[in-house]
């Protein structure tokens, strides 16, 4: 399984464009040729999912947890770089190196659980859409079904370029949560102090929440999804450098709209002291306390996440199933051309969507079998990504320093320990 | 010689090798074949007998792969350990799990499997499964798979992709390329299938017939002997083996019938569609050794009364299942056999002229019930490609081709297994 890096041919148009630029403008223009797949990946992090958890690690604990958004950034950048560096210089997808080096059954393995865990998230991205509709008093039967169609047609008729523009823009919408962070006028004085100085409390629930915040951060289908994104973009090892960049670029946005989110429950609902369950009560709780603007914001930024994501992971489960098995995919093919891919990504849709309009559907149930599962695979993906990239066949120079090397394994073990410690405590409760 | 009845390398792998007194040496962990042949053939095999001790041995060392283990020529203390030549490579490692793109780039599917049969005497890399009754094989799921699908009377989804139509390009990470486009996806032809059926054992024979298409089925089936088609349809259910019955030519499949039990012949007759059934039922009747027991039904018979060009027409109408176009027979309205026209006469003549002006009106036929002999030296003498059989009101019955005629000598002059006749 091992071979000399293949250094694919250099995309033509960026090729073109490089002759007639002066430097400085050249590599400003080469970045947002390579710029994407990182950012896209990292903003999808913050989906109904992610969303729900930071809200209601702000409303019951404040501003006491901002501090974990730091470590939790540099973990998310390490694992990251890594999948986008192996994405660029095998130009292979993640499922297929593992195809490739662990053999058939492993891949099998992970593959079902990756299809269960991602149809469970899928499903709760569809019931963030029909939380977020019904605060603009949009019933489910109409927000779920019309954003179902409208992720299946932007996927299934559009070409990479056109759907990482919209993927693009729907990253820009986050934006909302920094305007009701600042709507929601928070004690800045606090948060820069919380921000800085880690607090720990030992009592259970507050360690749950810790590891919630940890484990909503980093998920298995990530990793696939953006290195599936890097090579389908046709970034080689020589643009590296710009998808590096990208890949930093959207950790760090990713992470400062978890902040924001995290800031605007803790100066509101916490301070008064209203309990939440879910990302839709706080929108609702935000109305009296911050004004009608900082509600909608909220929401809005919910129906974002939650639209963005559901086509996100159906995406990523196509990519690495069709990875995995071999078979053609690719958002640049026809539904002809790549019938599995398509077909997989729109039954996942069809599935997602049409099970939260199923009244009485064990909802709840599906969502912890999703994070068990998540927080069983999540290792195996991490471990099985260091092993690979570590291949020096595989990686050739670009295979991963020894120090780097050091806290990657270091990341990798506390991140596992802390998914783990969450499908454990899950049992217990 | 080595026996090796053609096993899928998923079956091989992990078998525990033994010396010639039956120690253990460890367990084949790869095997490895000289790339460079069009079906590569197998060279070294790799055995793993501890975490970290590998041993590469020439496949010449190994005596018999049987189910359960593979054995080799000499004593544990005499084998030589080598190394892997340049121009071989190693199955696992740099042929199972690789993806397989067409001629245009497009990714198939992975190398789900790889299937070594031997050819000219030697085991071979004959075929990739690429189907995903080699993933479930590998999953080891291949019998509830073949169960599920038998319960919904379906078949199991398998394809097999002959060795020779894959391109190996040097660097292992590049994908392995067809040498044809996903829409000509070629299988191996039925020939080149039935000789591997042909040294597969009676399981792995099978599995092989469970994964193709009836047409396919059928087609193959033709190209193997007596003896083997009766153990193939012996392991299938009645409905299929009806259904591959149907798509076989009218005379090879009564020849195959009547090879079986009378009960189950019967049954299988049956439950095949009647235009096919009674065509088959006429052919039984007949003794096997006779002319018209090897005679076929589907041949071309005109009317006296057409013109050349009606005739021509007629032919590209029914012609496509006709054994023989080369030679049209004419008949009289009561079906009696008056004469015979070359394919080569037809299109020659001036379109207007009647055919009876056209044809031979002093044909060379036999009766369907003469000796297959006669029939034999009929074709020999007057180097015919087709001979016409005929009842005894000279009523046209069916022909008996030159290579039928020839299946039948060397099937008499074959030796059996077991051994050579006296």
């Amino acid at each position: 399984m091992t071979g000399p890096v293949s250094e694919r041919a250099p995309r033509p148009a960026l090729e073109r464009r490089r002759e007639w630029l002066r430097p400085g403008l050249m590599a400003l223009v080469a970045f947002l040729a390579i710029v994407g797949p990182g950012i896209i990946t990292a903003n999808v992090d913050n989906d109904a999912g992610g969303i729900t958890t930071y809200s209601l690690a702000g409303a019951r604990y404040g501003y006491t947890l901002l501090w974990t958004m730091i470590p939790v950034m540099l973990a998310l950048i390490v694992v990251q770089e890594m999948c986008s560096r192996m994405g660029a210089v095998t130009g292979k997808g993640l499922a297929d190196l593992i195809r490739e080096n662990f053999g058939v059954k492993l891949t099998f393995l992970l593959m079902v659980g990756l299809l269960f865990a991602n149809l469970a998230n899928t499903m709760a991205e569809f019931s963030g859409l029909a939380a977020s509709g019904e605060i603009f008093g949009v019933t489910k039967y109409v927000s779920v079904p019309v954003g179902a169609i409208f992720v299946w047609w932007l996927v299934v008729k559009g070409s990479y370029r056109q759907v990482e523009k919209v993927f693009l823009v729907a990253c820009l919408f986050y934006i909302s949560y920094i305007l009701s962070g600042l709507l929601a006028r928070p004690d800045w004085g606090q948060v820069a102090r919380h921000t800085i100085t880690p607090t720990i409390s030992l009592r259970p629930a507050f360690i749950t929440m810790m590891i919630g915040v940890v484990g909503t951060t980093i998920a298995p289908w990530m990793q696939f999804y953006l290195q599936s994104a890097v090579v389908d973009k046709g970034v080689t090892a020589r643009d590296y450098g710009y998808c590096r960049t990208d890949v930093i670029t959207g950790c760090v946005v990713a992470i400062i709209v978890a902040f924001f989110i995290l800031l605007t429950t803790g100066a509101t609902l916490y301070e008064h002291h209203i309990p939440i369950n879910t990302a839709e009560d706080a929108a609702l709780a935000l109305k009296p306390l911050a004004g009608r603007y900082c509600s909608y914001l909220f929401a809005f930024g919910l129906l974002n996440a939650s639209v963005f994501a559901a086509s996100i992971l159906p995406l990523a489960t196509a990519y690495s199933v069709c990875e995995g098995i071999g078979w053609e995919r690719g958002i640049n093919r026809t539904f002809r051309e790549a019938p599995e891919f398509y077909g997989l990504y729109t039954a996942l849709i069809v599935i997602g969507a049409g099970l939260i309009l199923v009244p009485g559907a064990p909802l709840l149930l599906i969502m912890y079998a999703s994070q068990v599962i998540n927080g069983i695979l999540l290792p195996v993906v991490l471990v099985f990504m260091l092993v690979l990239i570590n291949d020096s066949g595989l990686m050739g120079r670009y295979r991963n320093s020894r120090l780097f090397n050091f806290i990657a394994w270091a990341t990798t073990i506390l991140v596992s320990a802390l998914t783990l410690a969450l499908v454990v405590t899950m049992f217990i409760h | 010689m080595l026996f090796f009845a053609g096993y899928f390398l998923s079956a091989m792998l992990d078998k525990p090798v033994r010396d010639r007194s039956g120690r253990p040496l460890g367990n084949l962990r790869d095997i490895g074949v000289r790339c460079s042949e069009t079906f590569p053939p197998v060279s070294k095999i790799l055995v793993r007998s501890g975490r970290h001790q590998e041993q590469v041995l020439a496949w010449d060392e190994v005596r018999t792969v049987s189910a359960e283990a593979i054995t080799l020529e000499k004593e544990r203390d005499q084998l030589a350990a080598i190394a892997l030549g340049e121009d071989e490579c190693w199955l696992v490692q740099s042929i199972l799990d690789r993806q397989i793109v067409d001629l245009q780039g497009r990714r198939l599917v992975r190398v789900n499997d790889l299937e070594l049969a031997q050819l000219g005497g030697v085991v071979r890399l004959v075929a990739v499964d690429a189907g995903s009754l080699g993933l479930l094989r590998r999953l080891g799921l291949e019998r509830i798979a073949l169960g599920v699908a038998r319960l919904f009377g379906r078949q199991a989804p398998g394809r097999l992709l002959s060795w020779e139509h894959v391109m190996m390009p040097q660097p292992t990470s590049e994908p392995l390329q067809l040498s044809f486009g996903r829409e000509a996806l070629a299988r191996l032809r039925p020939a080149d299938l039935a000789d591997i059926a042909s040294q597969l054992g009676a399981p792995d024979r099978a599995n092989l017939f469970r994964s193709l298409d009836e047409e396919t089925a059928a087609d193959t089936l033709q190209e193997m002997s007596p003896r083997l088609q009766v153990s193939v349809l012996n392991s299938m259910d009645d409905e299929r083996a009806s259904d591959i019955l149907e798509e076989m030519e009218p005379d090879d499949a009564a020849d195959l019938l009547a090879d079986l039990p009378e009960e189950r012949a019967d049954d299988l007759v049956e439950l095949m569609e009647p235009e096919e059934a009674a065509e088959v039922k006429q052919l039984l009747s007949y003794p096997e050794d006779s002319a018209g027991g090897l005679m076929t039904t589907e041949f071309v018979a005109l009317p006296q009364n057409l013109t050349a060009d009606q005739a021509i027409a007629r032919l590209r109408e029914g012609a496509p299942d006709a054994e023989t176009i080369y030679y049209v027979y004419v008949t009289d309205e009561s079906g009696r056999l008056v004469g015979v026209l070359s394919l080569r006469h037809l299109i020659v003549a001036p379109p207007t002229t009647p055919i009876s002006e056209l044809m031979i009106k002093d044909v060379i036929s036999v009766r369907a019930d003469a000796n297959r002999d006669e029939a034999a030296s009929l074709i020999a003498k007057y180097n015919l490609l087709a001979l016409p059989v005929v009842d005894e009101q000279g009523g046209l019955l069916g022909i008996v081709t030159v290579d039928d005629v020839m299946d039948a000598m060397l099937e008499e002059h074959r030796p059996r297994v077991g051994g050579l006749r006296p």
